[in-house]
């Protein structure tokens, strides 16, 4: 088991590195020049000459690349002399968009986004997993087709169409709820819960409903295995063999759904952000790509990469101890 | 798993008591009438990520000057916090007085109050406020501001600009240029020129002219935390989330006869959804009552705010200072009767329909807009022009042009003119309106869509620029001088082409009259001659004079459109308590 985990985090950091390899390479040769950005309104060519070389764009881009990742691990210095400022490691950059390191700026909206994507997850397995075993348990009855139909429409329902329709529901009509205005966790824990029962619900409602659909199908699949057969012939509760044996062989494969669909979240829900003004990573990201904002382009890109990858390990670590043919295979 | 009891409760409970408390921030609250209070939280709400800029050298858009001009920055001169005309009036600030012009106004003098203090209690001395203005020529990292300092001051300029790169990058002998155009002595700086600037203590309001002390300038980064001389301080500032102004205790009212200073805490909230914004106005339950919208009304919901009198006192629909207009080519369009044709001819009704009806502005009579309560005076339009257009006197108007100006007439009756516009939804409608409005006379008009990004390069380049170009201009300062000779005179934004006009000659005549005249008076007669003179010359079609709305919760006092910036007056907005 420890051969496959030091293997699994090697490929980890082999996979990283090739991304950002990738990224930076793309947006290198996006047609942006970050020094016109960065020139403001009185802008001249001698002027974005001259910021191309404070920025370090004239260097090769192979210099540009080393620089880059010697900030992330040791961070980095800007401009000269008194008015020289650093953003300390790990540094993905500076947006002279915005006058600001770029982590930080992820630091910023990285809580509202871990906020958002905790608590759905939370709701949408216990959703989709729920229901998904409601409807295997009563097969062709009214409760599978509820639960089915419910997973159908969730699934069918544009995001930002869930989320208008939270809003108008519970905040215009019923006033149950107060417009979202995100307060931080640890300034107001209630406050941060109100702002967040919605988008939670919105990320939910649209996600659980792929989990309902594994769910079932998993545990009826499992359910004609023969040893489950065996379980009930040998008169095991009808509960513990469900748990113990029916769910436990369905869940591996939504466990990998949903490490993945966590890490993709952590990237930013763009439009759950945006409909309830989350100040999260997803309404960052939409932001920068809207001004060309190329270091936080890279930096999220990277971010995000960052998350999927480890999920991915993590996922298969979890399903190499949830299923021992995972380890003998590998 | 399986809960037990005892979390089953503590769930339910959780959950309840969520649902409950949400449902008591509701009811209605006050409806925006009271008497000015010292106290309370005023939370403002913005669609903007931030503000463009906090740096005071850096500041350029009407909002920010007001909102920081109010709360953070002050500067030797500024504008009364007064609703309408009067807060037009130019009053001392940081200075005793408005300033004392010599030298036939080439040379400024300010002199500072006492008790001047920065957040930390240190004094604000006349060599911050010269170290503040001197930050402007690092055009390297001091970008987006205004850089009248460097056009105005007298400091020897070569082919790349300035001989003075700026406080961090000067030597000794540049900063020795510097220096001898902006002087110490004592509380009195002095601001040598390059040239007659009659209204330079207009220019000093903007806030590049505002004080930084050198050893807490951190260049680029002042634009995160700036240090304040005025009654708040920022507490916090989180791009895209928010910002929090606390008073600043060591501001001293007794030196500051300008400001209120009403509530005790002010929060900006970036990022908001104006739909969101709009809605928690209008509902203005709980919390809400307190919020105010730094974006105005979104058009849908103008006819709710505007048609149902229980937001009276809380909403604000008043003329802001850009006027519009379309300039016309004169070098393309030499010719009086066809230019008074299409003036004529133009069915302003339906202009400014297209751009949002009467919300959107009143119809111009000129290009001083009447913000500019010192400059403006109503123009004596040319007979003929009504509302909707006048076909039948723009025929007549073109009759005369078929003989005065043949080669013009048979332009715009044949090939037709070019008639320059953003390319957007908005301008596209706007372009329809002329094109029908000048079929109606006879004349031909074809639209010419430039991407908007480009549109200004495009225009401003003579060689690529048409025969009419939609433009519209605001001052910088409460002084026609950043009105007319920017757009008819020797300024940079001149898009008339009208330097080779005949009448040209008379009109700059009355620029430099004006431009030399220190008594304000005399000035601003001046400009509204220079004003009706470009409207008889038809240089431009006047269409109308913007207008702008805004709205507060029910428990915020106090709004109205400060003309000097066509925003909030920041400083008049209290609690109600």
């Amino acid at each position: 088991m420890a051969r496959f985990v030091v293997r699994r985090l090697a490929f980890m950091i082999f996979l990283l590195a090739i991304v950002s390899i990738a990224t930076f390479l793309l947006f290198s040769v996006l047609p942006v020049d970050p020094a016109s950005l960065s020139c403001g309104q009185h802008c001249t060519p001698e002027k974005i000459a001259a910021n191309r070389i404070r920025l370090g764009y004239d260097q090769p881009l192979i210099n540009q690349y080393f620089t880059f990742m010697k900030g992330i691990f040791a961070g980095r210095s800007y401009g000269e002399g008194a008015q020289a400022f650093s953003c300390p490691a790990p540094s993905f950059g500076y947006s002279y968009y915005r006058g600001q390191c770029v982590t930080e700026m992820i630091t910023n909206a990285l809580p509202a986004t871990i906020s958002l994507t905790i608590g759905s997850a939370i709701i949408w397995l216990t959703m989709g997993i729920g229901l998904g075993v409601i409807a295997a348990i009563n097969k062709g009855k009214i409760q599978d087709r509820v639960s089915t139909g419910l997973a159908i429409f969730g699934l069918s329902m544009p995001t930002f169409f869930i989320g208008l329709l939270l809003i108008y529901v519970f905040i215009i009509w019923l006033q149950i709820f107060p417009f979202p205005s995100y307060t931080p966790f640890l300034d107001n824990p209630f406050k941060w819960a109100q702002a967040l029962v919605l988008p939670w619900f919105t990320v939910a409602i649209v996600s659980a409903a792929l989990y309902t659909r594994l769910t079932r199908d998993g545990m009826l699949e499992t359910m004609s295995e023969d040893y489950v057969r065996l379980a009930i012939a040998k008169g095991l509760p009808r509960r513990k063999v469900l748990v113990r044996y029916v769910l436990r062989g369905a869940i591996t494969p939504i466990v990998t759904i949903a490490g993945l669909d966590i890490a993709v979240l952590l990237g930013g829900a763009i439009i759950t952000e945006s409909v309830f003004g989350l100040p999260g990573m997803g309404r960052l990201a939409l932001n920068s790509v809207t001004d060309s904002d190329l270091p936080v382009i890279v930096g999220i890109t990277l971010l995000t990469a960052f998350f999927v990858v480890v999920a991915n390990a993590l996922v298969d670590i979890l399903y190499a101890s949830l299923d021992p043919r995972v380890r003998l295979e590998s | 798993m399986k809960l037990n009891s005892r979390t089953k409760f503590g769930v339910v409970v959780a959950a309840s008591a969520l649902l409950l408390s949400a449902c008591g921030g509701g009811g209605t609250s006050a409806d925006g009438s009271g008497t000015p209070a010292k106290g309370g939280t005023i939370t403002y709400l913005t669609i903007a990520e931030q503000f463009n800029h906090v740096d005071p050298q850096r500041n350029y858009t009407g909002q920010d000057l007001a909102f920081f001009g109010s709360y953070v920055n002050r500067t030797l001169t500024t504008y009364a916090h007064a609703e309408g005309a009067a807060g037009a009036e130019l009053v001392a600030d940081m200075a005793t007085d408005t300033g004392t012009a010599t030298d036939g106004a080439k040379t400024w003098s300010f002199t500072l109050r006492d008790g001047l203090t920065w957040e930390d209690g240190s004094e604000v001395t006349c060599q911050d406020v010269a170290y503040g203005v001197s930050r402007v020529f690092a055009t390297d990292i001091i970008v987006d501001g205004p850089t009248y300092a460097i056009s105005y001051l007298d400091i020897p300029a070569g082919d790349e600009g300035s001989n003075y790169p700026g406080p961090y990058k000067a030597t000794a002998e540049q900063q020795a240029l510097y220096d001898n155009a902006v002087s110490c002595d004592g509380k009195t700086i002095t601001f040598k020129l390059n040239k007659v600037v009659a209204d330079f203590n207009y220019t000093v309001t903007l806030l590049a002219f505002a004080p930084v002390p050198k050893a807490k300038d951190t260049g680029e980064k002042y634009d995160d935390a700036v240090i304040s001389n005025g009654p708040y301080k920022i507490e916090s500032y989180v791009k895209a989330q928010s910002m929090t102004l606390v008073r600043n205790e060591n501001w001293n009212p007794d030196s500051d006869p300008v400001r209120n200073a009403y509530p005790d805490k002010v929060v900006v909230n970036f990022a908001q959804d104006q739909a969101v914004i709009d809605s928690r106005i209008i509902a203005s339950s709980g919390d809400d009552a307190f919020l105010v919208s730094m974006d105005g009304i979104q058009p849908e919901n103008l006819p709710t705010v505007f048609g149902d009198d229980k937001f009276k006192n809380r909403r604000v629909n008043e003329t802001d200072p850009y006027a519009l207009y379309a300039a016309i080519n004169v070098k393309k369009v030499n010719c009086l009767p066809v230019r008074q044709a299409l003036l004529v001819a133009l069915d302003r009704e339906a202009v400014r329909q297209v751009a949002g009806g009467e919300f959107a502005g009143d119809f111009a009579d000129g290009f001083i807009s009447p913000t500019m309560s010192a400059d403006y005076a109503p123009n004596k339009v040319l007979d003929g022009v009504q509302p909707t257009g006048n076909a039948d006197a723009a025929k007549a108007l073109m009759e005369q042009a078929k003989t005065t100006c043949p080669d013009v007439y048979a332009k715009a009756t044949g090939e037709g003119l070019v008639y320059d516009h953003p390319d957007t939804p908005t301008w596209a409608k706007n372009a329809a309106v002329w094109i029908e409005s000048m079929k109606k006379a006879g004349i031909v008009l074809k639209s010419n869509p430039i991407e908007p990004g480009k549109y200004y390069s495009v225009v401003m380049d003579e060689a690529l620029q048409g025969d009419i170009s939609r433009g519209g201009w605001a001052s910088d300062w409460l002084n026609a001088s950043t009105v007319m000779p920017e757009l008819f005179g020797e300024g940079g934004f001149n898009i008339s082409q009208n330097k080779k006009d005949p009448a040209y000659a008379e009109f700059n005549a009355l620029m430099d009259e004006a431009l030399a005249q220190t008594d304000r008076a005399a000035q601003a007669a001046i400009w509204k001659k220079a004003n009706q003179y470009a409207l008889d010359q038809v240089w431009a079609i006047p269409t109308f004079f913007g207008r702008s709305q805004e709205f507060r919760g029910g428990n915020i006092g106090g709004g109205y459109l400060w003309y000097p910036f066509g925003s909030h007056d920041y400083d008049a907005l209290y609690v109600i308590q």
